[in-house]
């Protein structure tokens, strides 16, 4: 099935299509808010059969390359598209309010949302260097215009600069390794990268290296992992409240699944190489994430530092190799729920457009607004990695699959990182719960796409933190 | 198995009561508080009814109950209870009724506060029952988010503090003691081929003694935070004093207990070689913990420090009596675990009628009290005795087993630890004499009301169950004695360790493995 098969990319399809749609759409009508959401609704939905399809296709025919061997139709790629479009959902009602706040350019702001999802489904099915240029390019450029598409706010103009700037350098990082891959290898095609190197023994590998070292710190500034993770905290500060979940969480999954593909599909005769090289970014992250955390004053940068540490933890997972895809999956899905779930929570209190969330802002909002309490108490609860949520599943598959290949250090390093990292998602529940009991502001009042998405992700993180069973079973048989 | 599971039941109630009772609408508040009492005396009767059907003589686990939780993951819903738990579970289904029905004072956010302790209770109930390692760790855990709720919004002035403190220190143990439960699952699949979280399965594995040394390191760390074991008690005074009444009960009645349960339930029986080497630092520190607790309690100005001091000292006796490895003074120390959660618990109730009365809980303060509230006298003073090890009180048996037990194997600790005994008889009586007898300096004191009936009727389970394990332990004893001597039979077939007989006059005779 080297051919072209188009339900391969239908996913992306439909939703270019109907991000042409939308633009198109408001060109020639005008369309209401409503309008809107019945476009996009249908987009999604149309999505998430074609998804279904291609699982049911995959689970029949087996695994598969079209396009001249340039994209994957298996498993892993078809999971990380449901990722993907779980985050996407979740994260467009969270800024729905925000982007038909935008008025005429609304239909802008969806289709932005929708191409930065089309970028990152590619890159997570791609098999192909250039193609997961391409993809990165595809969804990053989005994500660019997206942080700074409230024209107003300088603050937004600062994020999406240094954004913009910094992801740019990461691309030109990554591709350069790329290139280099290319001078050891004679290709860019994973598959046939792999192949080379298990038939030709490669004598002095420092080219092949370097090359595949430079990939992984061009994929480790889109995932934030330390030390690339500098532009996260003035980017999730600066950028618009609502879509800064969506951001975060597609931009992790995307380079996630890249790193999965690359490392796997084409450098798998290096793994211990590779393994080492994760192990000490997971490392590093952890720590730095975590310290980092516990000293801002800022509720957003706090989510940023912690996603640098939760980086380190999914990458702790990947270190260990094959073992942990299903852990490493679990991971990336339900903290990507949370992620969304958490920035949804800061736009109900903080407002879409606002640049800063302090601590302070959050005071006795166990009284103000028990439900985003909860929300965002059982968010941060998840977070931290408590039993019962999907955190502490998630944790525990890769510190188990790290400790079984071998990386005791790191497991122990991550264990006393998560209790460090307990006093600053404890630090939120603290002020929600235990400090302004006089009872002073008035009554928060939550839209309700945002509270469905509240109540969405902290439900997923409790159901599926009690029952892990069902998506483990399902994520066990993407086994890369 | 039968239909109607009695433990997965123990489980669930608190957590359904819990549910309910933040379901109760705002304008029915005034059902709040009763229907919680109510919803927390539901798992009493199941308690009572596992402890009437246990089959005494019997070392093993009954009533189990095994289901598969996380296939994935090899997690089992496994539980089951033996003479160990049996009685602490009874103990926790006791104490939180009294803790919730002594919380009057309790006046914001009381549906909260009721499910956060009903919440406790499940998570407390399921550590004790739980028969799979992960689940352990799921229970141990997670009570920690109801306790620290409880303290920082409930607590007094320092509150938050308090919280923070006790959460991150128990959070450090148990994330070492998640490395070691990983380790062993993983061994577990290498020498059995499936990986398993089974507490029985994990009882058959050959640990080598190297393995087994950083295993029992990494799950004592967890318990000794927890019990506390000196030098890491130093979360809990903070805890103690700042938590409410009701959370200071379950702290030192049930919390700790989670610490010397843990010991006995795991490390004895999982690392047995290791334990053996480990004795005589943890002697070292329960002796340690025994006279340092006790001479810090006599100095303490706040009543409730005191208390809470007095907790490290009694724990010490435990820990002692559960390294001792004799018959006696492991049935001594699971004894033990249960005399302290009544008597520490109705200690911290009486400091929490007092301080609700004076807003004061400064020994300074008082004075005289005995002439203005007789009852409440009375009942310090009884508690105390029964604290202090009075015979024909529940502190003497449990004491004297443990001094009597440890003597044989740790005759130096044992004699050291013996001076605690007098040292609690010091602080406890002194305190009493500070703040009942003599005239009553302060008119405050003159107005103070003194217990009323319905605060009396709190006390009546506590005393009844003192008096009855004071004049009658064998009820106790005959449900804890067999599963006590399964751990110490097993530390004895897997070492070349022989416990003396009782007696102690055969230390040296004595071959066989019995």
């Amino acid at each position: 099935m080297t051919g072209v098969s188009y339900l391969a990319i239908a996913p992306e399809i439909i939703l270019t299509a109907g991000a042409v749609v939308v633009l198109m759409v408001d060109v020639f009508a005008r369309p209401s808010a409503r309008v809107h959401g019945w476009l996009v609704s249908t987009t999604y939905a149309l999505v998430a059969i074609a998804i279904g399809f291609q699982w049911r296709r995959v689970g029949i025919d087996g695994a598969g390359v079209s396009f001249g061997g340039t994209l994957l139709l298996n498993h892993l790629s078809v999971t990380v598209r449901a990722i993907l479009l779980v985050a996407a959902v979740l994260g467009t009602a969270a800024a729905w309010r925000m982007l038909v706040g935008l008025r005429r350019r609304a239909a802008e702001g969806i289709a932005l949302v929708m191409v930065a999802t089309v970028g990152f489904m590619l890159m997570g099915a791609s098999a192909d260097l250039v193609m997961t240029f391409v993809a990165l390019e595809v969804g990053s450029i989005a994500l660019y215009v997206l942080a700074g598409i409230m024209r107003s706010s300088p603050a937004g103009d600062e994020a999406a600069m240094k954004y913009f700037l910094l992801g740019a350098f990461a691309s030109a990082i990554f591709i350069y390794g790329g290139a280099l891959v290319y001078a050891a290898t004679g290709s860019t095609n994973l598959g046939e990268i792999a192949a080379f190197l298990s038939a030709v023994h490669v004598a002095r590998p420092a080219v092949l290296l370097i090359g595949v070292g430079l990939i992984v710190v061009g994929l480790g500034f889109k995932v934030t992992a330390a030390p690339f993770h500098s532009w996260a905290p003035d980017v999730y500060q600066g950028a618009p409240s609502g879509v800064v979940g969506f951001m975060a969480a597609v931009a992790k999954i995307g380079g996630f699944a890249a790193l999965i593909n690359i490392l796997t599909g084409g450098f798998e005769r290096y793994s211990g190489a590779w393994g080492d090289g994760l192990a000490l970014v997971a490392a590093v992250s952890v720590i730095l994430g975590t310290l980092l955390a516990i000293q801002q004053s800022d509720v957003r940068r706090m989510l940023a530092y912690s996603g640098v540490a939760h980086a380190g933890f999914i990458l702790t997972g990947l270190a260990a190799g094959l073992v942990a895809s299903s852990g490493v999956l679990f991971y990336l899905a339900t903290y990507s729920v949370m992620l969304v779930g958490a920035f949804a929570a800061v736009t109900a209190v903080s407002g879409e457009a606002n640049t800063g969330s302090t601590f302070e802002e959050y005071r006795g909002l166990a009284r103000r607004s028990p439900v985003v309490a909860a929300v965002l108490a059982t968010l941060m609860i998840a977070m931290s990695g408590m039993p019962l949520t999907t955190g502490f599943i998630g944790k525990f598959q890769v510190f188990t699959s790290a400790w079984d290949g071998g990386y005791e250090w790191l497991v122990i390093t991550g264990l006393l990182a998560s209790v460090a990292a307990f006093f600053f998602y404890l630090r939120l529940v603290v002020v929600m719960y235990f400090r302004g009991d006089e009872g002073e502001g008035a009554t928060l009042v939550v839209a309700r796409s945002i509270r469905w998405v509240l109540v969405a992700s902290a439900g997923v993180s409790v159901v599926l933190g009690v029952f892990p069973g069902p998506l483990l079973d399902v994520l066990n048989r993407v086994g890369v | 198995m039968s239909g109607f599971s009695t433990l997965t039941a123990l489980i669930l109630v608190p957590v359904v009561g819990a549910v309910v009772v933040m379901l109760i609408p705002e304008r029915r508040r005034e059902l709040v508080r009763p229907l919680g009492v109510v919803l927390s005396l539901l798992p009493v009767p199941l308690a009572g009814g596992l402890f009437l059907a246990f089959e005494r003589g019997e070392a093993g686990f009954q009533f189990v109950e095994r289901a598969v939780w996380i296939e994935g993951l090899g997690v089992g819903w496994h539980l089951g209870v033996d003479g160990i738990s049996l009685l602490l579970v009874l103990l926790t289904t006791v104490l939180v009724p009294v803790a919730l029905a002594a919380s009057g004072g309790i006046d914001h956010r009381v549906r909260l506060f009721i499910a956060m302790n009903l919440l406790l209770e499940a998570g407390l109930i399921g550590v004790f029952l739980s028969l799979d390692l992960f689940l352990f760790f799921v229970f141990f855990e997670a009570i920690l988010i109801p306790m620290a709720f409880i303290i920082g919004i409930w607590g007094s002035e320092n509150r938050i503090y308090a919280a923070v403190k006790f959460f991150l220190y128990t959070a450090l143990g148990s994330a070492l003691m998640l490395a070691g439960i990983i380790a062993l699952a993983l061994i577990h699949r290498e020498q059995v081929g499936e990986i398993s979280f089974s507490y029985l399965g994990m009882l058959d594995l050959d640990l080598g003694l190297n393995t087994q040394r950083w295993l029992f390191g990494a799950f004592v760390v967890a318990f000794a935070i927890k019990v506390p074991v000196f030098p890491l008690h130093t979360w809990l005074p903070d805890a103690h004093v700042e938590a409410p009444t009701a959370g200071s009960v379950l702290l030192a009645g049930v919390l700790l207990k989670l610490g010397t349960y843990g010991l006995l339930r795991f490390n004895l029986p999982l690392f047995p070689e290791a334990t053996l080497d480990f004795v005589p630092l943890l002697a070292t520190l329960a002796v340690v913990g025994v006279i340092y607790g006790a001479v810090v309690a006599i100095v303490q100005p706040d009543l409730k420090k005191l208390v809470a001091y007095s907790s490290v000292s009694h724990l010490g006796f435990i820990v002692l009596g559960t390294f001792a490895l004799t018959s006696q003074s492991l049935e001594g120390s699971v004894v033990q675990m249960i005399n302290h959660g009544l008597t520490t618990g109705a200690l911290f109730l009486l400091v929490g009628i007092l301080y609700e009365r004076r807003h004061t809980k400064a020994i300074a303060d008082f004075g005289g009290l005995a002439s203005s509230m007789p009852v409440f006298a009375g009942m310090f003073l009884f508690i105390a005795f029964a604290s202090i090890g009075l015979p024909g009180l529940n502190g003497f048996v449990g004491e004297f087993l443990i001094l009597v037990g440890s003597y044989p194997t740790l005759p130096v600790y044992t004699v050291l630890s013996a001076t605690g005994v007098i040292l609690a008889a010091v602080y406890l009586l002194w305190a009493y004499e500070r703040v009942f007898t003599g005239e009553i300096t302060d008119p405050a004191n003159r107005q103070v009301s003194d217990l009323s009936i319905g605060e009396t009727l709190v006390f009546v389970p506590l005393v009844a169950l003192i008096i009855v394990l004071g004049v009658y332990p064998k009820v106790a004893l005959d449900v804890i004695g067999p599963s006590t001597d399964a751990v110490l039979e097993r530390v004895e077939a897997t070492t070349a360790y022989t416990a003396p007989q009782p007696g102690g006059t055969n230390v040296m005779a004595s071959g066989g493995g019995e």
